[in-house]
């Protein structure tokens, strides 16, 4: 399973209804990308940090390793601000730094709002309740397809890939190529031998074309949702007084 | 024993996925708006492709993961580095891009709430660069070099898809981040530096790890290369 999914399972607020932690996260993360960047975003992310880790308990390792490569991809983007590109070519942009700031201020903001609420929502409890807000039936059904036969298809991505390893497939950059060709093709063969397997025992049992899936049914608690919107408000209370200050 | 997950994370690159919060909300709703007629349109042909056959929806269901696990796969890149396959090259020549345009938006929606790889503000802006701008251009590509033979074609398809996915992330990065002086052309020119550096010799190994994938099902899977259309009758190679 991976990291963030299985954080969501564990976590004390998996038996929130997830409308709520989308509210939650959702009103957070608007804080996080309308507010002014300062002190907005730290504010939004110091509040986003401590609902995470006191109130919704997800683990820092997690969010740690997980926020690792978006927040690369942040500070890789946010170089460029450093520098312009002038008639007489590169030099060093007026004002750079404050924009390569602001950008990952937001940046980290949000991104720890996507966190809180990926961290504490398992993917199996909002795909089913996307049909609610209007998305095709059919569209949710491939795509709770994808989840369940995503960690499938992982764990025979991971096992092809220790094979080939105990088999020196990586001992060279030729093997290495040969064998990630091999796994590429035998996951897509593996994919559609599963799929067609499923297919076969569905038809067996009167398939005709839909996948009713049981839910489980998961209260909206009215305390909850009721406190819910109060760490946004916190977050553009603080920052509004923030900025009031001489 | 490693998971994709950890191989994903060890390898140190980032990916091109524009980050949450990394757009200011008017692109990140530009894009979306840019993004939503293509999706539509390749959920009604989904919808189409299911009605007529709904056994389909389990192959659907596994090609959308098999999508997913081929993005998260670390390939060497020519100039010594690592990083990893967009996989909508291979999708939309299997699949056609109308259909590899929803599986692509259900794979991005999943590596942001799975593995924090793009953001849901952004989903939009990443939908249009990888599963829209990506398959279309990549399967133009491979319809145009199909004359040639299915492998140089695949490697087109493969190598456009993947430049194109990154040419457009640059263009949208330079629209959101114009450069001080020089505007949207000084701001293209610094992303489009910075990505080509990786992406130019990690197309050309996309293209390279999609003929192998070809060629090996070729052999061992020509049946569903030739029901997906791919492969011809009499390009079929004996096992």
């Amino acid at each position: 399973m991976l990291a963030i999914d299985a954080a969501a399972y564990r976590s004390p607020w998996r038996r929130h209804h997830p409308a709520a932690k989308a509210l939650l996260a959702g009103g957070l993360l608007g804080c996080a990308l309308v507010l002014p960047p300062w002190p907005g975003a730290p504010v939004t992310a110091a509040i986003t940090l401590a609902v995470a880790l006191g109130w919704a308990r997800v683990p820092p390792r997690t969010l740690l390793r997980a926020a690792r490569t978006p927040l690369g991809f942040a500070l890789t983007g946010s170089l460029t601000f450093l520098v312009t590109v002038g008639p007489d070519g590169l030099g060093w942009a007026d004002g750079g730094v404050r924009r390569a700031a602001d950008v990952v201020a937001r940046c980290t903001a949000a991104l720890l709002c996507q966190l809180l609420f990926a961290g504490t929502t398992p993917l199996a409890d909002t795909l089913p309740r996307l049909t609610r807000l209007g998305l095709p039936v059919t569209l949710v059904e491939v795509a709770a397809l994808i989840y369940r036969m995503l960690f499938v298809v992982l764990d025979t991505t991971r096992r092809i890939r220790d094979a080939q390893a105990g088999r020196l497939g990586t001992r060279s950059l030729r093997a290495a190529w040969r064998s990630l060709g091999g796994l590429g093709s035998a996951v897509f063969i593996r994919s559609f031998d599963r799929a067609r397997r499923l297919e076969a025992g569905l038809a067996g049992r009167g398939y005709t074309g839909s996948l009713s899936v049981a839910v489980a049914e998961i209260p909206l608690k009215t305390r909850f949702l009721a406190t819910a919107p109060l760490p946004a408000a916190l977050a553009i209370l603080t920052t509004l007084t923030l900025q009031s200050l001489p | 024993m490693t998971t994709v997950h950890e191989v994903l994370e060890r390898s140190g690159v980032t990916p091109v996925h524009i980050a949450e919060g990394y757009l200011p909300v008017t692109h990140a709703v530009a894009w979306s708006a840019a993004a939503a007629p293509f999706i539509v349109h390749g959920v009604i042909r989904l919808n189409r492709q299911i009605q007529a056959a709904p056994e389909d929806k389990l192959l659907l269901g596994a090609s959308g993961a098999f999508c997913f696990v081929l993005s998260a796969l670390k390939i060497p890149s020519v100039t010594g580095s690592c990083s990893h396959p967009t996989g909508t090259g291979l999708g939309a020549i299997l699949f056609r891009p109308p259909i590899m345009t929803v599986l692509g938006t259900i794979t991005l929606l999943f590596q942001a709430l799975l593995l924090a790889h793009g953001g849901l503000t952004t989903l939009g802006a990443n939908a249009f660069s990888m599963a829209v701008a990506g398959p279309w251009a990549g399967y133009a590509a491979y319809l145009l070099t199909r004359r040639l033979g299915l492998l140089p074609a695949v490697f087109a398809g493969a190598f456009v898809a993947d430049l194109t996915t990154y040419c457009v992330t640059s263009v949208q990065l330079a629209l959101a981040f114009p450069d001080a002086e020089s505007g949207f052309t000084g701001a293209l020119a610094k992303f489009g530096g910075i990505f080509a550096v990786t992406q130019i010799p990690l197309a050309v190994s996309e293209g390279l790890l999609t003929v192998l994938v070809v060629r090996l099902l070729r052999t061992s899977a020509a049946a569903d290369l030739i029901r997906l259309g791919v492969l011809r009758k009499r390009e079929e190679v004996p096992a």
